[in-house]
């Protein structure tokens, strides 16, 4: 065995001793990480696992506007042993009790009689679907989300109206198979038999509907060669393909980015643990600097005794590891049942060797990188230390060598992060963020040393003994000061960052867009209703303003002819269909940044206008030949101009604009925002709603509402993973503080022996740990809020307002995280007789 | 002897160790005169160190009496110990006991500030000046010799002008030279300020020094010979 073992074998029998903080810092670290990565997993594969009744079959092929034509059916009949036909849309159902009018935004899913091929639709009362659609009394039948039925306040029984035809509520909704796979809708679901919208008046021509074509094909289908095929024949003609491979691609994509983001605020409780990591090792080192003395006097190489204590370190950091991926896998597993009730989605909790491998990963090269300077002073440990205080004149910074590996670790980290996460771009800003916000705290606590020491000496402090104590002690030589406002500042400038993103999110969606933001957004008005829709507005005071604009659906399948996805990846513009609208000049609002509008009167080859900021992104260029399908139909477009389109203010948008003889003829609707005042929205739902019931009006509020909601689920998983981020820096804050214990005891017995009373070293101890975690909390307020900043100004390219509440909380929380794991470590020194004390230092 | 301004009247203090209950001191009767200087003698473990702090307050005794200048230490609890030092007594220790985190200044000015002084940091400034660290008073205790160290505890203890001076082996950890410069300044601050002396020391020349010798031997007092002045 190398000296080298026998010297670490011989060390590690003195037990884990002192190593408390070490391994909790680590072990958290880890656990939180590889929590969050197997939660990531369990959803990943439960959507994979589920993905045929996710989606209500083995393959979905899907219409904008249109239902499937006699060739795209033919198809599906051969190749499918099943074939369910669905179809989707928004519209009011509504309620009539006397002269009252209840209303209520809804997402309508017509079905057939094969619905649902997969999975099965549960209900309340217990019934099967084909009964509760079948309906009675000479009414069709339908079925509700609870949230709607409540909102209506029907009973079960009653009657509702979707457009002009009355419906039997049968049950409700409880549980819908396919409900994952379907994208974000603003309004409950509301399930009748398509057949029975037959005379609604909702599917009218240019009315906005979707349909959803379920193919349940045989046993071992080659997905990927029926999907190519079905592509071929029918991506022109805007069909759009989905399997069970991949069911959900929003959830998928949602719980991937969440994962990921998840996983860098776990990373920076990882950092958080560091310092913590590294305040050990450093103190475990500095009591063995007698024996590092020693063993350089019996002969011992420095490379020899950093090794002894780099296997030392490496055993303990294993096993901080293995503790921590033991707690990050058995977390989900034993919160699976609570979870998967919590989650809307399929969860298959298992354990997930790939997350767990990726947090030991990010747990090695975190020990390593936290403890490799205090390692390397190992080495500057001399054999006269024996005689006297010899580490006071080392060098204050290592070898170069140590430099060159700092970085290469780093790098590594980070690369991996980036690598992991999925999203690099993310991943490397997040490090910056977290090394930019350590590099600020180490400078802040040394200002702040600096500013006490200064401050202890000033004449007006002269007599406040308490106070000019703590701000000696703060100010006085030692690690205290840069351990608290590291370990502490770190977790705190995590939780502010997210406190700021999260208050001017929700100030933005919930106080500024309603200020900016029309009362109605109306969808499907008919060209024909037009002109009264328009009368009955522009006769009210109420109503300040009314845009409404042409709109028909569409999807940009080429670009300059070639497959737009394969030009321009995955951008959002071509991942569904997209609103088009043609004008014959450009609104008042536009603001044409490059190129030239059309003519008033063109009627030449289509041309386009399309938004600037979009078509940067995906490369498009003045000329450039744009094909978009528009219910089946290739629209070929040449883009003539790029023009500015704002869709922070919920206002009408279109990325794409065309001359209107380019579009005219397709059937179509058109769509209006109506500004109004409060008092005057009801009246205005009420009599629209009764002259045209096949509109729907979508009111923005509750828009808002409902997306501040998702927002706030969001940010309650961010604040989730902040808040362990700030458990283990309150560790290592009660870590600091214990073993900071012995001097403080000592340092009592001092004060004592000089004559302070213990009401006068307890003020002292509770300033002297306020103060640093107060100086912790405004350190993590200038990070917090530049964060936020950042992320408002550049990501979210909103403005940025600093929000003062959440800060004061967090300064506050700092302050008082301190001060009590200050007092928790007081009452040994206060008690302490100070002859035992001074007498054991002899 | 006029009234002696400390007085221990059977005194014992018995500590609990791992191996069951320890007594130190058995029966300690003793009396110091005002200005006297008394050096407590004896091997290792007699209990001359801890006699010394009995007569702090900074050990409680298990039994007997223990006054000072008229108080009754030993009904007093730990805030008024620490109140009655602050104004009466001043410790040195063998380890100087220094705050570590406190300049050289901030050290000798804490006694004086806790009992309000309005001119703390002027007179420890002069202190200083008298053990002869007048250019010193801002470093740290890490950056001074042990000499320097126990300069500093000294005019720590003087600052105060305390009316008990109770020094616990205040040359141990010192060389001969420094050793002897601390006893000239310990002896001529007791002398200036006509403060009553009690030393712990293995020395028997520097405990020749002092008015009176008390020998220690397993926690009882051996030998006490008769006073210099009795002479």
């Amino acid at each position: 065995m190398s000296p080298a073992f026998a010297i670490a074998r011989r060390e590690l029998r003195g037990g884990l001793r002192g190593f408390r903080v070490f391994l909790a810092c680590l072990a958290l670290g880890v656990a939180a990480i590889a929590a969050v990565g197997t939660v990531r997993v369990s959803i990943e594969d439960g959507l994979a696992r589920e993905g045929a009744t996710m989606l209500g079959g083995d393959a979905e092929m899907r219409f904008t506007y249109r239902y499937a034509d006699e060739a795209e059916r033919a198809w599906m009949e051969d190749n499918a042993l099943a074939v369910s036909e669905i179809a989707d849309f928004r519209s009011m159902a509504t309620v009539q009790r006397g002269d009252q009018i209840e209303r209520g935004l809804t997402q309508v899913k017509g079905v057939d009689d094969a619905y649902p091929l997969t999975g099965q639709v549960v209900l309340e009362p217990e019934m099967p679907l084909a009964d509760a659609l079948a309906g009675d009394g000479g009414l069709p039948g339908g079925v509700m989300d609870r949230v709607l039925v409540d909102r209506l306040g029907l009973e079960i029984g009653d009657t509702f109206r979707l457009g002009v035809q009355d419906f039997h509520l049968s049950a409700i909704l409880a549980r819908e198979p396919d409900a994952a796979g379907d994208s974000f809708s603003l309004g409950p679901r509301t399930l009748v038999r398509t057949a029975d919208l037959a005379n609604s008046e909702l599917l009218g021509a240019g009315t906005l509907f979707e349909t959803k074509y379920r193919l349940l094909l045989p046993e071992g289908t080659d997905l990927t060669a029926m999907e190519d095929s079905a592509q071929a024949l029918f991506r022109d003609t805007g069909m759009r393909w989905r399997d069970s491979r991949n069911a959900a691609p929003g959830v998928a994509r949602f719980v991937d980015r969440l994962g990921s983001f998840l996983v860098l605020v776990g990373l920076a409780g990882m950092a958080v643990g560091g310092v913590g990591v590294s305040a050990a090792v450093r103190s475990y080192l500095d009591g063995k600097i007698a024996v590092i003395a020693i063993l350089k006097t019996l002969g011992a190489e420095g490379r020899t005794i950093f090794a002894a204590y780099l296997i030392q370190i490496g055993v303990l950091a294993g096993i901080g590891i293995i503790l921590g991926l033991i707690l990050g896998a058995a977390l989900p597993l034993i919160f699976a049942p609570l979870l998967a009730a919590q989650l809307p989605l399929p969860t298959a909790f298992a354990i997930q060797p790939g997350p767990l491998a990726e947090a030991a990963l990010y747990g090695a090269l975190t020990a390593l990188l936290f403890t490799l300077w205090p390692l390397a002073r190992t080495e500057e440990v001399r054999a006269a230390a024996l005689f006297r205080d010899a580490m006071g004149q080392s060098r204050a910074l290592p070898r170069p060598i140590f430099f060159v590996i700092t970085a290469a670790l780093l790098a590594a980290l980070v690369g991996s992060a980036m690598y992991f996460s999925g999203a690099p771009t993310l991943a490397l800003w997040a490090s910056i963020g977290v090394l930019g916000a350590l590099i600020l705290l180490v400078l802040v606590a040394m200002g702040a040393r600096r500013l006490a020491r200064r401050m202890a000496r000033m004449r007006v402090m002269r007599g406040r003994t308490s106070l000019r104590l703590a701000l000696g002690a703060v100010g006085g030589p030692g690690n205290e000061a840069s351990s608290v406002v590291l370990s502490l500042g770190l977790g705190l400038a995590v939780l502010a960052a997210v406190g700021q993103i999260d208050w001017n999110l929700r100030n933005s969606i919930s106080t500024e867009l309603p200020d900016i933001a029309p009362s109605y957004f109306v969808v499907d008005i008919q060209p024909d209703q037009m002109e009264g829709y328009m009368a009955r507005l522009e006769g009210d005071p109420g109503v300040e303003k009314v845009d409404s604009a042409p709109m028909l659906r569409g999807v940009i399948t080429r670009i300059n002819g070639d497959p737009a996805i394969e030009v321009a990846g995955d951008h959002w513009v071509l991942r569904g269909d997209r609103g088009i609208t043609y004008s014959a000049t450009p609104t008042a609002e536009t603001r044409v940044t490059a190129g030239e509008w059309w003519p008033a009167d063109y009627t030449g080859d289509p041309v386009m206008s399309f938004a600037a900021e979009e078509a940067e992104e995906l490369g498009l260029n003045l000329g450039d030949e744009v094909t978009v399908n528009i219910l089946g139909r290739d629209i070929t477009a040449t883009i003539t101009s790029f023009r500015e389109v704002d869709f922070s203010t919920a206002g009408i948008g279109f990325v794409l604009s065309m001359n209107p003889a380019a579009l005219q003829g397709a059937p179509h609707t058109f769509i209006s925002t109506i500004y109004a005042e409060e008092e005057a929205e009801a009246a205005i739902l009420r009599d629209l709603a009764s002259s045209y019931p096949n509109i729907t009006a979508v009111r923005v509020k509750d828009a808002i509402d409902r997306v501040t909601e998702v927002l706030g689920g969001i940010a309650a998983a961010i604040t989730y993973g902040a808040a362990a981020t700030l458990i283990t820096g309150v560790v290592v804050l009660i870590g600091a503080a214990a073993a900071g214990e012995r001097a403080r005891v000592f340092e009592a017995a001092v004060l004592k022996t000089v004559g302070a009373a213990r009401g006068k070293i307890l003020a002292y101890f509770a300033l002297r740990s306020a103060m640093l975690g107060a100086v912790a909390g405004l350190v993590a307020i200038v990070a917090g809020g530049l964060a936020g900043w950042a992320v408002m100004r550049f990501v979210m390219e909103a403005d940025y307002v600093f929000e003062p509440v959440s800060a004061i909380m967090i300064v506050a929380g700092g302050a008082l995280a301190t001060l009590l794991a200050g007092l928790g470590f007081a009452w040994r020194p206060l008690a302490t007789r100070p002859a035992r004390v001074l007498r054991a230092r002899e | 002897m006029t009234d002696p301004i400390l007085s221990l009247t059977d005194a014992t203090l018995t500590l609990s160790g791992n191996a069951g209950p320890v007594e130190i001191l058995h029966g300690i009767t003793l009396a110091v005169a005002k200005g006297e200087s008394l050096a407590l003698v004896g091997p290792s473990g007699s209990g001359k160190s801890s006699l010394l702090m009995l007569m702090g307050g900074l050990e409680r005794a298990t039994g007997g009496q223990i006054h000072a200048m008229g108080h009754d230490l030993t009904t007093m609890n730990e805030d008024a110990l620490a109140r009655f030092r602050r104004n009466n007594m001043g410790v040195v220790f063998q380890s100087f006991h220094l705050i570590p985190t406190m300049t050289a200044l901030e050290n000798v000015a804490t006694p004086l500030e806790l009992a309000g002084h309005a001119d703390a940091f002027d007179r420890a400034e002069e202190e200083l000046r008298t053990v002869g660290l007048g250019d010193r008073i801002d470093h740290y205790p890490a950056q001074m010799s042990g000499g320097e160290q126990q300069r500093v505890a000294l005019a720590r203890a003087a600052a105060p002008r305390p009316a008990i001076l109770l020094a616990d082996e205040p040359t141990g950890n010192l060389d001969g030279a420094n050793g002897q410069a601390i006893m000239e300044l310990l002896f001529g601050l007791q002398q200036r300020h006509g403060a009553t002396l009690v030393m712990v020391t293995h020395a028997p020349d520097l405990a020749q020094q002092c008015d009176r010798v008390v020998r220690l031997m397993d926690g009882r007092i051996a030998e006490e010979p008769a006073r210099k002045a009795a002479e």
